[in-house]
């Protein structure tokens, strides 16, 4: 069975390298990106079987992240989880209308977290 | 070290970043640039700052950065002004966050009461506007989960899913049986947002013993089959003792919304609740039609079997593609031509009125081309080197790396000077190939110094705050102007440029700008100007400190360097040797040395700084109008281009940077001077002559006739004439310092090591130039 | 070569000998034998030239390359003052550490390996004060006078204008 890809994308140099250990020792193939642009970058290139993406970063935030995607023809059925800080319902609300898929809590729970994308991905 | 460690040092690196950007906005915010731009910038820093933290259980960092964000969102959001009070305050809490910082990587705790004022302040600011929202004040419990590296299984069982949410509680149920129908109808919306059924249906069978009907009515005729519409809803039952209807609300949590979901208890003997009846009476609702094709796409066959409770019989690939809608082999086109014989009326044949047979059929055919892609060569190649887009690296192997480029670019230059012209004529391919590895040599190291290079931005950005205290405590009105901050240097020099600047800076708010009744007295803007720029200028970087203060008191400079014994008495310098006095060592105008500037350090601790890292310094002063110090620094430490020549038998290498010409002595135009000195004309200009030979009391045997002139331009416009015995070419080489092992020496920058492996001494043309004042004088 | 001598020696002692004893490096210059701790040499190489360094006393006999880094060469006979050596391929530089600085010394000969009881060191006597400046102490081994280098003292002082 070949590595699930993840695409992670954060700004916070902390959140990704705490994402890429847990992913990888799960057995995730980890891909990152420090910002939406950055992702979209990834993905002309990349294909990933799920992205985590942070709400608030420079130059690209997640929501256009998302809508991003989800405008592209072939990530329609891309599972996209937001990971935020947020802990007031609009941020995960605004997310969930851009197109995410579901959403992390930061900090996460490496359990959760692994738990959490097998919701989303096959 | 462990994960955790590695991680924290992580989080401290980028809280620097982020503090240092903080600081630098609030430069320019504090200079009137609030856009919203900047706003969000200093948000999503502290949001960072406040994030790690954390993840790392520093709750009293939390709890500070929290507050400040708060303020910060309302700023942003425009429900509290940015007052020149409210940057002030934010100015503030930046320092507070940084001992924050400063205290959680040091593990020592400070006051609990440490930062209070600040953020009760916060609070009645977020009060003051917006009274009822109480997020602000102390920290969402959400942080205090410590984070905690683990193995995860990847199959491990799912009953370990997210916090039940109170609001899900299940009621309690008459009649314990554990048997539960669920009915799911998803809209599109659900498939919008790539959710998927099989993987909720995965989830569920994980909670009990469950059997899924599908329903299928609603499946309309393949020419009527609109590709992203919804035709399929299913029935769900689940059986478990333990189940409670949270549990199943849980697995339906991001999907909330976006589909109709019924869930009743059957007890045994217990009838079905209204909600489930209606369920089970209008099976598919109006808005939920069937199923996207767009997710059959990725079920494979035997869960499609499962899921549906058919047989499904095999079907060859081809007439089974044919069996999906047109619009769905759309989505796939660009794939799906590995069955060119295929025509749309083979696909309007094969449609057969066994709707539900299409719909099981259409998965396998359409994920067996889609495959393809991914198993062809040179892709996987591509998508692993194509996967990070940037990566941080220590700098200890980066310097590794420029070490070794260093030696090779010796090695290199060392093979070529092996090749005489014996060895040219016969070994031709030989010659070739040096020649490419010369250029290859070139090209990785230009490369190399690439990686080290960074903006000096970094350093720049410490001196606003600097220049803040300065203008406190010297009672004077200074502002900063920075230009050029995108120039780019080698770290290794940034990091050695922070103290000069530092000192620079003081002296120049100490002494260059005068207080403010003395500047409107001069006719000047009540406020003085430093100013700081980079440029690069060939391959130097320029950095110079300006300011519009009052220039150097050359009287008493030169009278404090006559009384020290540094210029003799029966010398007169130059105007411009004078300025370059402040540099001199051990000079320090004792009378000047204030709080600030002084602490017994004076600037010629800035120049020896510098010189460490092979650049130099000059001053150049204007009575009344203000003083320019130019700091003259190499675009990287590891290699020089040089000049190599000869003093007597030793060899010396002159930076190509300061040479302006070489000139056979033959055909240079000496003078003598009344001294006995000699000087040289050089169109129309005089310049001092320096014998190296003698300079340097290295006995040469030389005709003079035969020697040469190396006129090298020092900091300003003053040139200097060194004369050599021989000038052997032009090469690259790797700086070596002599202060490793020795000591530094007068006249001389460093030291390199030559193709032979001898070491060749580099010149430094500056000290050989400042350095005949305090000869004479001697 | 010297590595093989020092574990020879270190067999012969007892711990409790060891402790109390030092290990030196002897070499010559002329007819005197000096010796250094035998932990602070690095290694001992021929004489090979050095670039002259401007600037800086006559018994700084310049610098070499040590496998990447640049090296100060002491010439010890200048240092006590006879004038500088003229040396041949005979002659032999003994790099040392002196405290995180790498030098070389000139010398005439390395001459052997001595074990000495820290309890033999006698004091320099007075009198010269180029032999109190440059020497620690002075051991007796085989009845010849060994006069131990003070590192320190005689790298520093080699500007000109110190």
């Amino acid at each position: 069975m070949t590595a699930l890809r993840v695409l992670t994308v954060d700004d916070s140099r902390t959140i990704l390298a705490m994402l890429h250990h847990t992913l990888s020792n799960a057995g995730f193939e980890v891909l990152q990106a420090e910002d939406g642009q950055q992702g979209l970058d990834v993905l002309k290139t990349q294909t990933v079987d799920v992205v985590i993406t942070d709400i608030n970063m420079p130059i690209m935030d997640g929501i256009e992240f998302i809508k991003n995607v989800r405008a592209t023809g072939n990530h329609q059925s891309l599972p996209i989880l937001i990971l935020t800080t947020e802990t007031s319902q609009d941020k995960r609300d605004q997310g969930k209308a851009a197109g995410g898929t579901g959403w992390i809590v930061k900090p996460f729970d490496p359990e959760k977290l692994i738990s959490v994308i097998h919701r989303v991905v096959h | 070290m462990s994960d955790l460690d590695d991680f924290k040092a992580t989080y401290f690196d980028e809280c620097s970043e982020l503090l240092t950007e903080l600081e630098e906005q609030f430069v320019a915010i504090e200079a009137g640039e609030r856009d919203a731009d900047r706003l969000n910038a200093v948000f999503r820093a502290i949001h960072s700052v406040k994030g790690g933290a954390g993840a790392f259980g520093f709750s009293a960092l939390v709890g500070f950065a929290h507050a400040y964000e708060t303020l910060l969102d309302y700023v942003r959001d425009g429900r509290i002004e940015l007052t020149d009070e409210v940057v002030t305050l934010c100015i503030r809490a930046n320092d507070i966050v940084t001992d924050h910082v400063a205290a959680a990587r040091s593990g020592e705790a400070l006051p609990a009461d440490y930062g209070m004022d600040e953020k009760n302040r916060f609070d009645a600011l977020a009060r003051g506007d917006a009274a009822e929202d109480d997020t602000a004040g102390e920290p969402d419990e959400e942080f205090d989960i410590e984070f905690v590296p683990v193995m995860v299984n990847i199959g491990g069982n799912d009953d370990d899913f997210p916090e039940i949410d109170d609001t899900f509680e299940a009621l309690p149920m008459a009649g314990e049986s554990g048997h539960w129908e669920v009915h799911f109808t998803p809209h599109r919306a659900l498939y919008a947002r790539a959710n998927d059924p099989l993987l909720l249906f995965r989830e569920l069978a994980v909670l009990g013993e469950m059997t899924t009907k599908a329903v299928l009515e609603e499946i309309p005729p393949l020419s009527d089959f609109e590709p992203f519409a919804v035709y399929c809803s299913w029935e769900i039952t689940l059986v478990s003792e333990t189940l409670t209807e949270a549990m199943i609300r849980e697995v339906f949590e991001f999907v909330e919304g976006d589909c109709d979901i019924a869930i009743a208890q059957l007890g045994v003997g217990t009838p079905p609740t209204a909600e489930v009846k209606a369920a089970l009476v209008h099976p598919a609702t109006p808005s939920a039609p069937a199923m996207a094709p767009i997710n059959l796409l990725e079920l494979a066959d035997d869960e499609v079997a499962h899921l549906l409770e058919f047989d499904i019989e095999p079907a060859a690939p081809a007439k089974a593609k044919a069996d999906v809608a047109p619009a769905a082999v759309a989505v796939v086109e660009a794939k799906a031509d590995d069955a060119p014989g295929l025509s749309f009326a083979d696909i309007a044949d094969s449609i057969k009125p066994a709707p539900v047979a299409k719909v099981a059929l259409a998965p396998k055919v359409v994920i067996t081309p889609a495959a393809t892609p991914e198993t062809a060569p040179g892709e996987e190649g591509e998508r692993r080197s194509l996967g990070v887009q940037s990566i941080r690296v220590d700098l200890d192997k980066v310097d590794r790396v420029v070490n070794m480029v260093g030696e090779l670019v010796i090695t290199q230059s060392m093979l070529t000077q092996q090749m005489d012209e014996t060895l040219r004529t016969r070994y031709t391919e030989l010659v070739r190939g040096l020649e490419v590895l010369a250029q290859t040599t070139r090209g990785l190291q230009d490369s190399v110094m690439a990686i080290r290079a960074q903006p000096v931005k970094s350093v720049f950005s410490r001196m606003p705050r600097l220049v803040r205290e300065l203008g406190l405590k010297t009672a004077k009105k200074i502002k900063l102007e920075t230009v050029g901050e995108n120039t780019e240097i080698d770290k290794t020099v940034i990091e050695q440029l922070s103290d000069p600047l530092t000192h620079m800076i003081r002296n120049s708010a100490d002494h260059g700008i005068e207080s403010p009744e003395k500047r409107l007295a001069a006719g000047k803007p009540e406020t003085g100007t430093i100013r700081l720029s980079a440029e690069q200028a060939g391959g130097n970087i320029l950095i110079i400190v300006e300011d519009d203060g009052a220039g150097i008191n050359r009287d008493r400079v030169l009278q404090v360097a006559r009384d020290k014994g540094i210029v003799a008495p029966d010398i007169t310098p130059t105007e411009e040797q004078i300025d370059q006095l402040i540099f001199a060592p051990g000079f320090s105008t004792a009378e000047a040395v204030s709080d600030l500037s002084g602490r017994g350090v004076g600037m010629d601790v800035v120049l020896s700084n510098i010189k460490k890292i092979g650049g130099s310094v000059h001053v150049r002063s204007w009575t009344g109008r203000g003083t320019r110090m130019t700091l003259r620094l190499p675009l990287t430490l590891a290699v020089l281009d040089v000049m190599l020549v000869k003093v007597g038998d030793s060899p010396y290498v002159v930076p190509l940077s300061s040479i302006v010409e070489t000139i056979q002595c033959s055909r240079a135009n000496f003078e003598r001077v009344p001294s006995g000195g000699q000087v040289l004309q050089v169109r129309g200009e005089y310049v001092q002559v320096i014998d190296l030979a003698q300079r340097f009391a290295m006995t040469t045997t030389t005709e003079p006739e035969n020697r040469f002139v190396v006129l090298c331009e020092a900091e300003g416009s003053a040139k200097v004439a060194l004369i050599v015995d021989d000038i052997i070419g032009q090469q690259q080489v790797v700086i070596k310092s002599l202060e490793e092992n020795f000591e530094r020496v007068e006249g001389i920058a460093g030291g390199t090591i030559l193709g032979d492996g001898n070491v060749a001494l580099i010149v430094d043309v500056q000290s050989l130039k400042t350095s005949i004042i305090h000869k004479n004088a001697a | 070569m010297e590595a093989l001598g020092l574990r020879d020696d270190l067999n012969d002692k007892s711990a409790a000998a060891a402790q109390n004893s030092l290990q030196l490096i002897a070499f010559s210059i002329g007819e005197q034998t000096y010796g250094v701790e035998i932990t602070t040499v690095r290694e001992i190489r021929a004489w090979n030239g050095a670039t002259p360094l401007p600037n800086t006393r006559e018994f700084v006999r310049g610098v070499i390359n040590l496998r990447g880094t640049i090296v100060p060469i002491f010439d010890l006979r200048a240092r006590f003052g006879d004038g500088q050596t003229t040396p041949t391929k005979n002659h032999v530089v003994v790099v040392m550490s002196v405290g995180d600085k790498w030098v070389g010394i000139l010398v005439d000969a390395v001459s052997d390996i001595l074990t000495v009881s820290r309890d033999d060191i006698h004091n320099v006597p007075e009198g010269n004060s180029i032999d109190t400046e440059l020497l620690n102490g002075i051991v007796t081994h085989d009845s010849r006078m060994v006069g131990l280098i003070d590192l320190h003292a005689v790298v520093s002082g080699a500007r000109m204008d110190n």
